[in-house]
């Protein structure tokens, strides 16, 4: 190249820099968030489609499990409920799907399965596992279920969304568009992240041959004297932020966000109050046995308290519950009493086992904390303690109540996060 | 981002070590500023922007007249810094001995080691480095004595970077994960991602 080209290249070049740097920069903004979309159903359409078992499906994201005899019964949130051979805890075995839309709850009568399906309740007869027939559907029973302006099913579909549009006026998100752990389908997903029968998060109970299923603010009492004939009474109002509901000796102990509803069900067809166990706002499972409630309160959710508390009630005089002693946990979750011993799910911190023989020292009977075995609920059942974690569904030996001995993890799909 | 400056670095001593002689080795380390022009802001206007810009590229001669090498640096746009961190390449023009006219071209990414990640019980936010593409043009004024050289270059530099904010998912229950959208444990996150053009001057010493 002559050199007299090089000057009048370098300003061509030089000039074409300048113009590239004349462009002004740009920002995007995207904005990538996880809601709930509703999605509506009419209830004719859900009654048309044929409901049948299916062959064994892998679990995606268990919720209330279930025990019934030799056998698991696992709800799969809104999908359906998987059924799986425990003969052997060690080695549990899956055998069957029953896909049953808008499932949350299940409980299980002389070898009849009880099941929502969105304002339905659905008789099963499961006394052959390998031949489940649906028997009988009472219809209309959730009735809360129907929008009142359309009269249609809406349920939320937990979704991210990504958009360019970062806000929504306030808080995104929370337009039309509901926030998945705000929503009471959510609400109903996350306490169904548990176990049936004795479980501390459970919605549906059997007591006295009556079903009581719980939503967020009724209890719902059904006459099963006839498992197969299930018959709705009434239902009882019970104020807003219910969350479980806990069966013992002719009683019914109801966790709401506020505090603790204790009913008489010795005329089982129509529970009365006897009173109301109130504490600061909390996520509170509850579990029973003659002398105290125990119950514990936990951040998160909708449970802006900042609480995280195991505590003891004495329900002596279930008219007058008093606070016996809070003890200070880590994010407690779903607990268990097995006799004298207390498991408990400390959320992603792990599991703990107490000795609550003396409750005035519960602390100090701490016998074991799995930290590596985060946990959200649990259930002590007659072949081994079942624990609902991030892992799957897990099942320990725990006849050594301070040495509980790990026998099998059902593994789930999709790996979940505790918070 | 990560990989890509593993796969520029690696590239660069592969390249360099078959020419590892001590006279074929070339540095230019070169200090200057940086304008650009921002996007609108509320009133339709645009502010001017002006940096830092701090830049070292080592590289080896293929030949007399052209070099390959990376740079590392360091860039203010506004209130951020970044490290620059590229592939480069410098050709010159000219005599050996006199005056020469140089282009060259960097490509490589910001890094944002120097922000803080910031962590709270309710939230995070953080920010990620993007890709760097940096053409240029200069002058070379050898010294009388002396191997070192007066260097004067112009440069077009675009950067991407990208700020981060998260909600975490405060419920305590366990969710799924959100298939790649959403990182683990949050329920939202927003991202600011900026795209920088600015114009480059610096000046230095070239080896």
């Amino acid at each position: 190249m002559k050199t007299k080209t090089a000057p009048i290249l370098s300003l061509v070049v030089i000039g074409l820099l300048l113009v590239f740097s004349a462009c002004e920069d740009q920002i995007t903004n995207t904005y990538t968030y996880r809601t709930m979309l509703p999605v509506y159903l009419e209830m004719s359409d859900v009654r048309a489609r044929l409901i049948a078992p299916e062959p064994p499906q892998p679990l995606d994201n268990p919720g209330k499990i279930y025990i019934y005899g030799d056998y698991l019964l696992i709800n799969e949130p809104t999908k359906g409920i998987h059924i799986l051979d425990n003969t052997n805890p060690s080695n549990p075995v899956n055998l069957s799907f029953i896909p049953i839309e808008g499932n949350i709850d299940l409980a299980v009568n002389n070898n009849m399965l009880y099941a929502d399906n969105y304002a339905d309740l659905l008789v099963f007869d499961i006394s052959n596992l390998r031949n489940i027939q649906l028997i009988k559907r009472v219809e209309d029973v959730f009735a809360s279920q129907y929008t009142q302006q359309t009269g249609q099913i809406v349920t939320f579909k937990d979704t991210v969304i990504t958009t360019e549009s970062p806000t929504w006026g306030g808080r995104p998100g929370t337009g039309w568009l509901m926030l998945s752990d705000m929503s009471f389908r959510a609400n109903f997903s996350a306490a169904s992240q548990s176990y049936g029968m004795g479980g501390s998060l459970a919605r549906f109970t059997l007591m006295n041959a009556h079903l009581y299923a719980v939503d967020q603010s009724t209890l719902r009492v059904f006459d099963v004297k006839d498992a197969k004939d299930p018959k709705f009474i009434k239902p009882v109002d019970l104020g807003w932020g219910i969350e479980t509901i806990f069966p013992f000796q002719n009683k019914l102990f109801i966790g709401s966000n506020r505090g603790m509803h204790i009913y008489d069900a010795s005329t089982p067809s129509s529970p009365t109050r006897m009173s109301v166990f109130e504490h600061v706002l909390a996520c509170d499972p509850v579990v029973v046995n003659e002398n105290h409630a125990f119950v514990t309160l936990r951040t998160g959710n909708t449970c802006w308290n900042g609480v995280n508390e195991l505590q003891v009630v004495d329900i002596k005089d279930p008219y007058k519950p008093v606070l016996v002693k809070a003890y200070t946990m880590l994010n407690p979750h779903g607990l268990g009493l097995a006799g004298n011993y207390l498991y408990l799910a400390e959320g992603q911190h792990g599991l703990k086992s107490f000795n609550v023989s003396d409750v005035m020292k519960i602390d100090q009977n701490q016998l074991e904390f799995l930290k590596s075995m985060k946990s959200v609920d649990l259930i002590p059942g007659p072949k081994s303690l079942i624990v609902i974690g991030p892992d799957g569904v897990c099942q320990f030996d725990y006849s050594k109540p301070a040495q509980l001995k790990k026998l099998s993890c059902i593994q789930v799909k999709n790996p979940v996060i505790i918070n | 981002m990560r990989k890509i400056l593993c796969l520029l670095i690696g590239l660069y001593f592969s390249c360099v070590k078959g020419l590892a002689q001590e006279k074929m080795f070339y540095s230019q380390t070169e200090l200057g500023f940086m304008l650009g022009k921002s996007g609108e802001d509320w009133e339709g206007k645009h502010q001017k922007r002006i940096g830092l810009s701090f830049q070292s590229f080592h590289g080896a001669r293929i030949n007399s007249k052209n070099v390959i090498g990376f740079s590392v640096g360091l860039d203010r746009y506004d209130y951020l810094s970044v490290i620059p961190i590229a592939m480069g390449y410098r050709g010159f023009l000219g005599k050996e001995g006199k005056a020469q006219l140089f282009g060259g071209l960097d490509l490589g990414a910001g890094s944002m080691l120097l922000e803080k990640k910031e962590e709270t019980e309710w939230s995070k936010s953080w920010y990620e480095g993007g890709l760097l593409f940096s053409p240029m043009a200069g002058f070379r004024f050898p010294s009388r004595k002396g191997k070192a050289s007066l260097s004067m270059t112009f440069a077009y530099k675009r950067q991407e970077l990208s700020y981060f904010w998260g909600q975490l998912d405060q419920r305590t229950t366990i969710t799924p994960r959100s298939e790649g959208l959403l990182p683990p444990g949050f329920h939202s996150v927003s991202e600011t991602a900026s795209l920088f053009h600015s114009f480059v001057f610096r000046v230095g010493l070239m080896y």
